[in-house]
């Protein structure tokens, strides 16, 4: 394997993974600041939901929106199957869950007071949450991080969603069954000890240089 | 001249989902540029009542006026009316950093300048003695610096409202005194209306131009002569505490270290004292009536001095019916689990 064609698949996992991490943060956080905050019925319910959601197998989420991205299916105008696009959509349903389980109890932790305390003292609704948010910033990383973690390592939406096209779709978990299942498992080796390594770095970031600060 | 109102309350009610309590209060208002201090044991209904005058919590029923306008009308004019009061809590919280980022928070929602901001945080800090803690990370203060952190983020956005929720429970003796004259400070320099709750009667008449009485979620007619402190003492399922030497006064339980007690005028019987040793039990004072006041409801407001002083209140008709009137001897007797704690 070339190391430019290497270097293109790493590329391919961070640049999806990164951004399905980004655009669910950005749903997660605020309905996890809202669900955090707010009393009401049914809430209990939506938290259990979250809770299977997470449990959910990613070669699930890979056959549903197969079937919803494929030409015949409902979404199949768009004709985005087999693209990075579509692993990212996939990627983003896939990490959701995690991540407003994650945020939930990070915002949560926050004492409630805070919310009040920034209120009396002239915020508006917005910046009191954005207080919120920023009293669990470091738990909050770990969310997001935890969100990253589990969808760059995922391999059955990729596969699925994104078809292991070379030089497209192909990402290092695609690349990893790709390669041992044409029996070059040194290749598969490399990928997987790069993976492991990448999944290592950020667990690392979590464990030592964030926990100290929470 | 006549005299602005701060907050007008007229049938109030506070309901708390979760639990029976809920604060009534009939018609409550609050004139502009006093001291007010909200007197009562807990779970009477004064952080409920600050958190409504705080307007952070929407009344269940009934009107509240804030400088003669309803604030809940919009959210737009909630806001904006949120900015001229601020609450201080009982154990306040402090955003995470540093004193000045704790400071310059309600200056920087208001978007005052940049500049004007290290003169402000100087002087409010200098306020509560703690000058120079500009850059100390918040969570290397004590619980009383932190106290006086709080009072100085509130006092920096110089609010027209000042609201307390026990504003010297967690400060050291010494710098009790500190706290009360910066209350007096900004009442006076900046007719800020001061509005506190506090466990301690000389505190509220020494800092109050008016002391209102709240006890079970309603605001009554306590007087302070009915609030009793002292090291408890417990023998056979029985605590007392001697306010007075030779004066026990007996509540039921085991209690350790210093307790307030208070007992409702309401509870306590009053009888002329012309047939000695006839009342027999625990809780019997002996004194005199130093003070007779007509009130509402067909209701004698009685002060009465000796062992210990007491606030009495009794139908009218039964001052005659007893033969109680000015200067008379009485014995007052209450029972036991009348007595109301005060941690």
């Amino acid at each position: 394997m070339m190391i430019l064609e290497l270097l293109k698949t790493i590329w391919v996992s961070l640049k999806v993974s990164g951004s399905a991490t980004l655009i669910a943060s950005l749903l997660a956080v605020p309905l996890a600041l809202f669900l955090s905050s707010t009393e009401f019925k049914g809430k209990r319910l939506i938290l259990l939901i979250n809770q299977t959601w997470m449990a959910a197998p990613t070669v699930v989420i890979g056959l549903l929106f197969y079937f919803l991205l494929s030409r015949t299916g409902p979404l199949g105008a768009f004709g985005i199957l087999f693209s990075q696009t579509a692993m990212m959509i996939g990627q983003i349903v896939l990490i959701l869950p995690l991540i407003i389980g994650f945020a939930y109890s990070a915002l949560r932790q926050v004492d409630q007071k805070a919310r009040l305390t920034a209120l009396t003292l002239g915020a508006s609704p917005s910046q009191a949450g954005w207080i919120v948010i920023k009293e669990a910033k470091y738990p909050l990383i770990i969310a997001l991080l935890a969100g990253f973690a589990r969808a760059v390592s995922e391999v059955g939406i990729s596969m699925m969603l994104g078809g292991n096209i070379r030089g497209e779709t192909r990402n290092i978990t695609t690349t990893i069954a790709l390669e041992s299942s044409k029996g070059e498992f040194s290749n598969a080796v490399v990928l997987g000890i790069l993976l492991l390594g990448i999944t290592l770095g950020i667990n690392l970031m979590v464990n030592t240089g964030l926990r100290e600060k929470v | 001249m006549t005299i602005d109102l701060a907050y007008q309350l007229r049938g109030i009610r506070y309901d708390y989902p979760a639990n029976k309590f809920a604060l009534e209060l009939e018609n409550l208002e609050f004139s502009a540029g006093r001291i007010i201090a909200l007197v009562g044991p807990n779970g009477a209904g004064k952080t409920t009542l600050l958190l409504l005058l705080g307007l952070l919590q929407k009344p269940t029923q009934g009107e509240l006026k804030f400088f003669r306008v309803d604030p809940w009308q919009s959210q737009e004019l909630l806001f904006e009316k949120r900015k001229e009061v601020v609450l201080v809590t009982h154990h306040p919280y402090l955003f995470s950093g540093t004193v000045f980022d704790n400071l310059v928070f309600g200056l920087r929602v208001r978007e005052i300048p940049e500049p004007e901001w290290k003169g402000r945080t100087g002087e409010a800090l200098a306020m509560v003695e703690l000058n120079g803690f500009e850059d100390k990370p918040v969570k290397e203060l004590s619980a009383g610096q932190a106290q006086r952190l709080a009072l100085a983020r509130a006092i920096i956005v110089k609010p027209r409202v000042l609201l307390l929720d026990e504003p010297t429970a967690n400060i050291d003796a010494g710098l009790v005194s500190r706290i009360e004259s910066v209350i007096s400070e900004v009442n006076a320099r900046l007719s800020t209306t001061i509005i506190f709750s506090t466990h301690n009667f000389s505190q509220a008449y020494r800092l109050a131009d008016q002391v209102l009485y709240f006890s079970d979620g309603k605001q009554v007619k306590y007087s302070h002569e009915n609030y009793f402190s002292g090291k408890a003492e417990t023998a056979e399922k029985m605590s007392w505490i001697e306010p007075k030497p030779g004066a026990k006064i007996f509540f039921p339980g085991a209690h350790q270290g210093h307790l307030t007690c208070v007992i409702s005028p309401e509870k306590i019987e009053v009888f002329r004292d012309d047939r000695k040793n006839t009342l027999s039990g625990p809780n019997i004072f002996s004194g005199r009536i130093i003070r007779l006041e007509m009130a509402e409801n067909n209701l004698a407001l009685l002060r009465m001095s000796g062992d210990l002083n007491f606030r009495i209140n009794l139908p009218i008709a039964e001052l005659e019916e007893k033969g109680i009137s000015l200067s008379s001897p009485v014995l007052v007797r209450f029972a036991p689990e009348a007595v109301e704690l005060i941690k």
